[in-house]
């Protein structure tokens, strides 16, 4: 399926944020995805990369894909797409967050850097159908000010009065009047979160997601009710390739999405 | 439906050989650098369908072949136009000669990962439009092992004919399949429907057959030793001697990993589909420098416990065949029935 | 050729000394009448350790994995293994002062057919060049000879020559057995596996084999110590060696027969450079 590329946002120097749209109409009604979702996304001569949709399906006509530059596909992508240009899509493949079992829970988001991409399509969903959910807490940190996504959306999502937004980075800036220091911290020091009735759902890179559970586990959390996303290298999406497996599990059919309980039933090869 | 079996003698099965390869397209090995491919041939005298055991590649390559065409791409003036690519070589009614016991079984392993959720229809299409007849396995070779695995050789249902030596140079054609029966019924010319001795001379013939194995292992008894195995310290040890490299996965009648990669020449370009393996370092290499398995023994872990644990799991089968060819083709000579064996017997820690 | 004994004893001497941290050797199978290279941690395992005619394996190669990366290691080398060695050396890739060598005086090692492998009969060079303790006798250096497949190949014309490497290069998979078994092929990113290449493209083509195994083997040229470890590596049986063979006729007749390896500190033919190197094809 080609799509074409309506708007790319620079989200930080590294990360930018591609608005897609498909070429033909028809598509676009029946793309339908739920939250925590991927597609694979071909930059067509340069190769294909799996993303998570980053928008949610309550916000039709278009979806995106947030793109950080990394490997060789990627430095591609962010060197030579430019509005209007065509990409390949497949999908939307894998799983996705609960969201009937989120209904009536409080929920707190815990993202860091890119790994709030995943979290803003269920973000988006549950502000579109906010009636559903309790309390409703984002906390998110970056490593800079620089390096958060989406500036414009957390400004938001902060004037917002039904929820709740902490932001923090790791080290102090002159201008930053918001929280400094590494997610873990804050979590424990800052939110607080009430336990009960209370989904996490968090992504984030590979340390920070090791000690937020950690941080989780402390607080007492139940692993039943701590929800990740995974990120592995897959190729084909369709649980073919081989190359996602963990164990039995293929992370492109069974996953991305997978409660810390499930995952610390897996080997350990994240 | 009740699957007929033949009879006929060394002379009547050449012909019968030969009149299938002048009426159909028929694959068979073929001796190439000293080792047999399974190629398309044209006379009976260029291939050999009783080729040596350790020498003949496996039939794989037929169904997923080394490098395939997915998907072809052209940039216009309009935009991008995407189309399959057409003329699939392998897609088309054809006869395989000489297939092994442990390579048809391998087909049909590669069958459950690639017909479960989303269908690979290549796939699927090349298997449908072939008719497999077997080689006759008189003898274990070094390596073999297929008798210990979880499928009963004997009955092997994953050919449409099977081809079995009886007593007094008597040779019986077996139709295993639906397919295969329709398929020797056409073809049957020259060939006389077998007696009631046919049964009790090809139990003979297989009892003889498995006899003659030399490495022996009980699979079920691995497949439960190995689940409690992944941290076992043997693992780390066990593939000092390993060098890295594919062979073993590419020549592998069931190792079904591949790579997606495009190939552009100006607006135009295909994307492929080759063979991949989990003991390339770069298999899991993300793009952000993370790699879960960035050490040899942590691939090595993967792989073994990939074919006897986890695909068991999933799909109730060993993603071995015991056909010793990895073990054949490794450059440095590892067995990996020696690799299950010394995990599934160390210590439980 | 049998030297299981002296090195058993060898390697039972370092270990008990303290010498070594890992013995590179060789070991039977256990399946059949084939070796396989082994890695020595410990005293107790050295009777698994032997050395035959059947030891083939070019040890050299384990020099370059991280089971003996920053340890003192004993090995074994033959006459080929050896210059393969030399050059590591040269390349800085190992330390001589982390190794113990065990140079053997080589009589030959049999290929799959049990005949002597051809590699042996067109030897030049069968005793270890470099060593600490040598075993066996050595025999010296011999007569350079052309090998007879490049002699037949270059009687052959262009087109069948072409037609022939074309087949070859269809054979190949891909699977990169050829450069992982090649103690030469050190690189921790190497042009010819599909994900670092830049050359070309990732699929396993007839394309992709012909321009990875041109280019592997014209990294090779002037450094390849004939040991073939990648032809006897290679699943699809393809003749290497005559890329390789190739590219050694053409140094050995214009860089003052220059043979890779034999001497200590010896540089790729490509990496000195000499007054009396042809430079007729410079314009």
């Amino acid at each position: 399926m080609i799509c074409k590329v309506e708007k790319i946002i620079q989200e930080t120097p590294d990360v930018r944020t591609y608005r897609l749209k498909f070429k033909d109409d028809s598509l676009t009604d029946k793309f339908d995805w739920m939250p925590g979702q991927f597609v694979e996304f071909s930059l067509l001569g340069s190769g294909e990369c799996t993303f998570c949709i980053a928008s949610s399906a309550t916000r039709k006509g278009t979806f995106d894909c947030s793109i950080k530059r990394a490997g060789i596909v990627t430095a591609d992508i962010h060197r030579d797409l430019e509005e209007g240009d065509e990409v390949g899509i497949r999908g939307p493949y894998g799983n996705w967050f609960p969201v009937e079992e989120l209904k009536g829970k409080n929920l707190l988001f815990v993202g860091g850097g890119i790994g709030l991409a995943p979290l803003r399509s269920l973000i988006q969903y549950a502000i579109d159908n906010r009636a559903d959910f309790a309390d409703f807490t984002i906390l998110y940190g970056a490593r800079t000010s620089a390096d958060i996504c989406y500036k414009e959306e957390v400004e938001e999502w902060k004037n917002n009065k039904s929820l709740k937004v902490v932001l923090t980075i790791d080290k102090p800036e002159d201008t930053w009047k918001e929280h400094v220091g590494v997610v873990p911290k804050i979590l424990e020091e800052v939110v607080k979160p009430v336990i009960e009735n209370t989904k996490v759902i968090t992504c984030g890179p590979p340390i920070m997601i090791k000690y937020t559970l950690m941080s989780l586990d402390k607080l007492g959390f139940n692993p039943t009710d701590v929800i990740t996303t995974l990120e592995m290298k897959m190729q084909c999406g369709l649980g073919k390739c081989g190359r996602c497996n963990i164990g039995s599990t293929y992370v492109c059919k069974d996953g991305p999405v997978f409660t810390y309980e499930e995952l610390s039933k897996l080997p350990d090869e994240f | 439906m009740n699957l007929t079996t033949y009879s006929t003698d060394p002379a009547g099965l050449q012909s019968f050989y030969e009149a299938i390869i002048s009426a159909h397209d028929t694959y068979a090995p073929v001796e190439k650098f000293g080792k047999y491919d399974f190629i398309k041939v044209d006379a009976l005298s260029s291939c050999n369908p009783d080729s040596p055991i350790p020498k003949t590649m496996s039939v794989k390559p037929l169904f997923f072949p080394k490098s395939a065409r997915v998907m072809k791409y052209k940039a216009t003036s309009e935009g991008t136009e995407l189309s399959d690519t057409e003329g699939d070589p392998l897609a088309g009614k054809r006869v395989v000669l000489g297939v092994k016991h442990c390579d048809a079984r391998g087909l049909q392993v590669l069958d459950a990962v690639y017909k479960w959720d989303y269908v690979d229809t290549d796939y699927e299409k090349r298997r449908e439009n072939t008719i497999l007849i077997s080689t006759r396995c008189n003898e274990a070779s070094t390596h073999c092992f297929c008798t210990s695995l979880d499928y009963d050789v004997e009955k092997l249902d994953a050919f449409d004919v099977a081809v079995i030596n009886g007593l007094d140079g008597k040779i019986y054609l077996q139709a295993r399949t639906e397919k295969g029966e329709f398929f020797l019924k056409e073809n049957a010319n020259g060939l006389t429907v077998a007696n009631g001795s046919a049964q009790e001379e090809m139990k003979q013939q297989f009892e003889k057959f498995a006899g003659s194995f030399r490495l022996k292992m009980d699979y079920s008894e691995i497949n439960e030793k190995m689940k409690g195995r992944f941290d076992s310290a043997v693992f780390e040890d066990i593939p000092a001697n390993c060098v890295s490299c594919n062979t073993c996965a590419f020549v592998c009648p069931t190792c079904h990993c591949f790579k997606i990669s495009d190939e552009k020449l100006k607006d135009e370009g295909v994307r492929y589909k080759s063979y991949d393996s989990c003991n390339n370092v770069y298999f899991t290499l993300m793009a952000g420098g993370h790699n879960p398995r960035p050490v040899k023994y942590r691939r090595w872990r993967q792989r073994a416990m990939h074919k006897f644990v986890y695909y068991k799991e999933r799909f109730d089968m060993n993603l071995c065949v015991g056909c010793g060819k990895c073990t054949i083709s490794c450059p440095v000579n590892i067995s990996i029935f020696e690799v299950v064996n010394r995990v599934a017997s160390s210590m439980q820690e | 050729m049998d030297y299981t004994k002296q090195i058993q004893d060898i390697a039972g001497r370092l270990f008990s000394e303290n010498k070594i941290d890992v013995f590179i050797g060789y070991r039977n199978t256990g399946f059949d009448e084939n070796q396989v290279p082994v890695l020595i941690n410990q005293y107790k395992d050295v009777d698994q350790l032997l050395f035959t005619d059947k030891s083939v394996f070019n040890l050299a190669n384990y020099l370059k994995y991280e089971h003996t990366r920053n340890k003192r290691v004993g090995l074994v080398v033959k006459g080929c293994d050896s210059r393969a060695l030399n050059l590591m050396l040269t390349e800085k890739q190992v330390k001589r002062e982390n190794l113990y060598v065990v140079g053997i005086a080589c009589k030959g090692v049999v290929d799959e057919t049990g005949e002597m492998a051809q590699n042996c009969i067109e030897c030049v060079m069968p005793d270890a060049v470099i060593f600490d303790e040598m075993l066996g006798t050595p025999s010296g250096r011999r007569e350079y000879q052309e090998n007879a497949d490049v002699r037949e190949l270059d009687g052959k014309t262009l087109t069948e020559r072409q037609e022939y490497f074309e087949e070859v290069f269809e054979s190949c998979i891909r699977c990169n057995a050829c450069r992982h078994s090649c103690p030469l092929c050190y690189c921790a990113k190497c042009c010819i596996d599909q994900e670092t290449a830049t050359l070309f493209q990732g699929a396993n083509t007839t394309s992709s084999a012909f321009h990875a195994l041109m280019t592997w083997s014209l990294h090779l040229a002037g450094r390849c110590v004939d040991c073939r470890n990648c032809e006897k590596a290679c699943p699809s049986h393809l003749p290497l060696h005559l890329l390789h063979k190739q590219n050694e006729k053409v140094i050995y007749g214009n860089f003052q027969e220059h043979l890779a390896g034999m001497i200590e500190e010896d540089r790729g033919a490509f990496y000195k450079y000499s007054l009396s190197d042809p430079d007729d094809f410079i314009m």
